[in-house]
This record gives C-alpha cells, structure tokens and sequence, in this order.
C-alpha cells in the first residue's frame, strides 16, 4: 500500500463544478452531482469504513488527519491524506473552511462527513453545496428541524408521529409548567430544546421543586447551548431505546431497515446495541417502523438518517429524535439486512434514488454490536490512553470488526475513546451471544485499560441474557468495586506458569542482551530453542 | 538448575520451583507436585503457549514495568501479574510496604481544568481534588489518604502525564 502526495490538479472524473446543477442543490432536495473522488471528513474507525465502502465502489478517498493523527489508520489507507491542523478538533475536524478547501486542492466531488464532528452541522452542509461540492447526507434543512427538539417535536405531533405527553412550546413561567405537569401526572422531564447527549435535562417528581428545577435548567440551557428554551415532557421511567434506521430519497420517498435497541448505556452513550430488538413483537416492530418511515418523509429526508425513540414498559412508543448521519452502531443493521449503508448513502447522493424496495428487505438472523473503549469500567469509565502494545483480532464465521487502531499506534488524548466496534452475527439470538462470547475471548489488547471485559461480564447479567434490560441497566446491575469474575484454579497455574517461565527464560538469555525491553527478543530465542528441540 | 519464583496474581501470591536440565522442564506450583512444562511464544512474541501437565493455553503476556509487572490476557480477561525470583521478593518484603503515599500523581495524561483545594487544607480520603480532562471527559482525582494538602504541583492548564505528582497530601501526625 503506498501513500500518494496530495495532488494539485483535480481528479478528471470529477465533474466540472461550473456544470454542477446549483438551483437543485440549494433546494436542497436531490445530490445529483456524480463524483469519483470523496473527501472523508472523519477519522478513526468511521473514516476507516467509509474508505473502505468507497474503494469498494471503485471511487477514491482523500482523508484528513490532525498532527497527531499523522500516523492514524484512516490517514495510512485513503488514497490521498491532507494535514488540516493541530490536535484539537476546533482547529482541524471542526474547521468547516480547512474540510472545504482540502477537498477543491484534491480535486474531490463529495465530502461524507461521519459522524460526530460537523456531521450534523448545517451551516457546514451549506457551505459543501456552495462550495460546489456534494454532500453525502440529508440537507441543511432537516437537519436544522431535526437539531432543535422543540421544532422536530412540532413537526412530529403534526404529521401525527406519536411523542412524548408534553408542551410544544417553550415554557417560562413555573406556574404554566406545574400546570402542564398536572396535567400529563408526575414525574416529568424538563428538556432543553437545544440540549443533546444527556444534558440540559432534568427529572421534576414534584410540583413543589417545579420553581427551581426549571430556574436552573434555564440557567444551564443559556449558559451550554447559548438558548434558554425549555419544554416539559412526561417522564418515562426505566425506558428501552429503539432506534430505526431509514433512507430516504430527498423527495418524499422513504423506507426502513428496521429496529436496533441501544439500552446498554452508560453516561447516555451506548455500549452495546443489537438488531433486532428483543423487545418487540411484529405488530410493535411494524408500528415503530412505520413511525419512523412517517418522520422521514415528514422531512422530506435524503440519505440515511435513524429516528430514535424510547419504548415505555407498558409498549407505548414515543419519537425522541432523529439523528440525520451515519450512526456509529450501523453494521449491525448491514448484518441483518444485507444493505451496505455507507454505499447506499453515495448512491442517494449521486441521485441514483434508494436502489431498494421495502418489500425486499427482511431482518435475517441476529446482531450485536460492542463498542471498544479506551477506557477503565472499574474506575467509572474514565478514558485511558497508550499505545496499542499488542492487538490479537477475533475472526471466523459471522465475526465483524470496524478498527481504527493497529499495532503500536498511539491512542491520541483529543478525540473520544472508542477504538474499535465488534460486531457479531448468527442465525438467532442466542446463537449471537455465544458467538460474541467466543469472539470476545478470542480478542486480547494490550496498552490502554478497555472495556472489552466489561462485554464479557454484560453477556452473562440475567436482565441482558433474557433481553429485558433497560437503559437503567449498567446504573442499576454494574458494581465497579465486585464485577471480576475470581479466576478459575486452571487459568490460574496457566499464568503462574507463563509468568515463571517469561522470568525464567529471561534469566536464560546471554549477557548483554537481557536489557530492559528485550521481551521479544527473549521470546523469540526461546522459539528458536523449542522449534530445534522437541516436547 | 533450579529457581523459585514469587508470582503475583491479582492479590494472591504463588510460588513457582522452574526445574531446567537441557530442554527439559518441571514446573512446581504453590509446593504442589512436579510436572513437565513447556513454554513457546508465539503471535510473533505477543504471546507464549504454555503447557502445563499435559494441557496448554494460549497467554497473552507484554513487560508492563522494567520491575516484573506483566501484562497477561487469558480468554479475553486482562490480569495484571507480577514475577520475580524469591530473594528479590525476600528483599523487597524486607524494605517494608510503607505507610502508603500521600501524593496523589497523574493516573492518565490530560490537561488540568480545575483544582479544588489549597495548600493547608484538611482533606478526606475519596475527596476530589483536582480535575485532569482526557479524551472529552472530565476525571476528578480523589485524595488516596486523609490528611492536609502540603503542596500543590500543577497549576490549572498545565498538561500531564501518566505518574507526575499533582498534590502533596502529608498524612495526620502519628498518635
């Protein structure tokens, strides 16, 4: 694999951006432009899939990377890689003008731009299309109805989406929210408008701490999102998170590829999702489903996008928002049905339309999806950093990974922690944990503390065996302090015994070559000495 | 030739006799029986395969410190180990295991963002006291004794590094 120079002349199969059909882009409603060249506004694992999604289509990648990522796995594999900037992401990933002027130097004709970042970015959808460029993703229209939960909560209640019991307008005045509260029964959730990942929320079980919950959300909301607009909604305890992935075509069209559920949480980020839900019946699945396919149109919506709710013990589902990009848990859905995601979002953007019909797309086996962490379950999830020391991969039937890591790369402090998604598929659901068991086993990394343990101790909590856990199940099964299994006799003499031996043969090693870090080479002697003698 | 090892595994301490003549070896763990033993690394050093009495398992095991510390993987589970020969272990027990420090050192590299106590002040053990942001996250650094702040190392917008002291604690006068 060589690594090839930014060019300066554009890529030949580009279009001519003077030709590019400008009045439909700034409609918004189609990406009809046809590129060959793709700048990837990403990086880590997600950067990885896409390239790999675009070389399989036989067009070409340009990645970005910061200083520290110089060496990054994205950065090594696109066909092209341009430095934007230092390590923080506000001075290189989140530069919409670095992103922009990167893909015209390379000659490209599209940006995907992943998830996270400037994914769900409006303003920097509008500056790609002006700048002549395609975006692969929804317009800066949906997106801005999609970001202001107020605004899609409107949208939703008129198109007849069923959402959370609650106001539709901003609420100020405590006694209109006790009011409101009264009305839809305790406890309720305070939501700011702006708010997202778990923040500017807040639980009221009382009408007597209305006045000052909703005195210090406001606060919070003002200060964080730099809008103070909140709004009351039913509260809905011990809650499942349904997610449906769609694709729309930009003009009204849309369809679904079913259910994940993501309750496995921690902080409101997910830590393991699966497809199909456990917890839907057909009759609830095809609800859920069509209320998400309601959303998309609703919006008119192109590209791929997933509509998220929460499903309230009693089965009652409500619209809790869309995220209009790529979700970081979408191969599970490529593995039950089939559709490659990333492709089937360059061929909506190049104007090709859907390419699939609902009727030909069914849920076909099981799969589960974790998320690979740098960092400690036993010290509250705190992030950890270090070098990838030693990196053995699990692979065999039905056994996935998205990677953004390798072998003595340096995990960088500036971006979040997730190194790696295992996912994992069989003919059912059972099947997919003892499948997922055996590859978690097979999987060792060595360097920054991780949480591929933590996946071994969920697979065995009765409320994840039986499907019924809720997003209340890490707070309420995980205790950080008693969650090591005690290690079995024979595991134990098989690591007195590696440790013996390494120490042992170490001692065996001729002088001067015995120095500090020489374990491998230790090692290897050893190998040669066992490979010429006999057991 | 023979040699007695002190392992550490999670808490709990082993001994092991390695007994060498030529390629041959016998293992003898916690005073148990003698067994043959055999260790071959493979993964291209990332691992060895042991044998012990008759069956083998693949370890994942990398130096962690230049003092013994190991890194070992068995079946997906990470177990931090310690090995080294029994008169560097009877040295060290000699050397006593200390009071337990007051210095509350950097376990991740970061940036400080917020330091929460002064020199002077009474702290409790489990109370935090400097917050290092990593990775988007903010961790706040709880004090390991209970005692009084004696020094502060780092100021607020200072990176750090993985064992650099942050915070002086001295611990209460001895009764």
């Amino acid at each position: 694999m060589t690594r090839k120079p930014a060019k300066e002349s554009p890529d030949k199969g580009t279009l001519d951006k003077g030709t590019l059909d400008k009045g439909t882009l700034d409609k918004g409603t189609l990406g009809n432009g046809t590129f060959t060249k793709v700048l990837v506004a990403n990086r880590g694992e997600i950067a990885v899939r896409i390239i790999q999604g675009l070389r399989e289509m036989g067009l070409r990648s340009v990645a970005v990377y910061s200083e520290p990522d110089r060496t990054a796995l994205h950065a090594l594999m696109a066909d092209e890689a341009v430095l934007i900037g230092p390590a923080p992401a506000s001075e290189s990933y989140l530069v919409a003008e670095r992103l922009i002027e990167a893909a015209h130097r390379t000659g490209c004709g599209a940006i995907h731009p992943g998830y996270g970042f400037l994914s769900e970015n409006a303003a920097f959808c509008r500056a790609v299309e002006a700048a002549g460029l395609v975006f692969i993703g929804p317009t800066a229209a949906s997106m801005e109805v999609m970001g202001d939960k107020l605004a899609s909560r409107r949208k939703m209640m008129a198109s007849g989406v069923p959402v959370v019991p609650g106001t539709d307008q901003a609420v100020r005045d405590p006694a209109v929210a006790i009011r409101i509260a009264d009305g839809i029964g305790y406890p309720v959730l305070l939501k700011a408008s702006a708010g997202g990942g778990g923040k500017g929320m807040r639980i009221v079980r009382s009408a007597d701490d209305m006045a000052s919950a909703l005195r210090q959300t406001m606060g919070e909301a003002g200060v964080s999102f730099g809008n103070d607009a909140i709004f009351v909604e039913k509260y809905v305890e011990d809650p499942k998170h349904i997610e449906v992935q769609v694709l729309g075509d930009g003009r009204g069209g849309a369809i679904h590829l079913f259910e994940r559920e993501c309750s496995v949480q921690r902080r409101h980020q997910k830590l393991i999702e699966e497809s199909p839900s456990p917890s839907l019946s057909p009759e609830l699945r095809a609800r859920i489903c069509e209320a998400a396919v309601q959303t998309a149109r609703a919006v008119d919506y192109r590209g791929a996008g997933t509509v998220e709710f929460i499903l309230a013990p009693g089965g009652e589902f409500y619209f809790l928002e869309m995220n209009t990009r790529l979700q970081v848990e979408h191969p599970i859905t490529e593995a039950v049905t089939g559709v490659d995601l990333v492709q089937a979002q360059v061929r909506i953007a190049r104007g090709e339309g859907i390419g699939l019909r609902q009727e030909d797309l069914h849920q076909r086996g099981w799969a589960i999806e974790f998320r690979v962490c740098a960092e400690d379950p036993s010290r509250n999830f705190a992030p950890s950093i270090g070098r990838i020391d030693a990196m053995t991969v699990p692979l065999g039937p039905g056994v996935r990974l998205d990677a953004g890591i390798y072998e003595g790369f340096e995990v960088p402090i500036h971006y979040d922690p997730l190194l790696a998604k295992l996912i994992v598929w069989a003919e059912d659901r059972p099947r997919a944990i003892e499948r997922a068991r055996r590859a978690l086993r097979e999987f060792t990394l060595h360097g920054p503390t991780h949480n591929l343990p933590f996946h071994l101790w969920a697979l065995d909590q009765p409320a994840f065996r039986d499907g019924s856990y809720t997003t209340h199940f890490v707070e309420t099964s995980f205790d950080a302090s008693d969650w090591l299994p005690d290690l079995a006799e024979a595991d134990r003499e098989a690591l007195v015994a590696a440790a013996a031996l390494f120490e042992s043969g170490r001692r065996l090693a001729p002088p001067g070559e015995s120095s500090a870090g020489g374990g491998d080479n230790n090692w290897r002697r050893a190998a040669r000495r066992a490979m010429t003698g006999h057991r | 030739m023979r040699k007695n090892y002190v392992v550490d595994v999670g808490n709990r301490r082993h001994t092991a006799e390695v007994a060498r003549d030529g390629e041959r070896v016998e293992l003898r763990i916690d005073g148990g029986e003698s067994a043959p033993a055999a260790s071959v690394p493979v993964l291209g050093g990332r691992a060895v395969s042991v044998t012990v009495g008759g069956r083998s398992r693949l370890v994942h095991l990398s130096p962690a410190d230049a003092k013994g510390g190991l890194r070992a993987t068995l079946d997906g589970w990470p177990i931090t180990l310690s090995v080294m020969d029994e008169l560097r272990a009877e040295a060290m027990q000699g050397l006593g295991a200390g009071a337990g420090s007051g210095s509350l050192t950097a376990d991740i590299p970061g940036l400080v963002v917020d330091i929460r106590v002064a020199p002077g002040q009474a702290v409790q053990k489990g109370e935090a006291l400097i917050v290092v942001e990593a990775m988007k996250m903010q961790n706040e650094l709880t004090a390991g004794v209970t005692g009084t702040v004696e020094r502060i190392a780092v100021a607020v917008g200072q990176s750090v590094n993985p064992g650099d002291i942050l915070v002086v604690i001295a611990p209460p006068a001895a009764e």
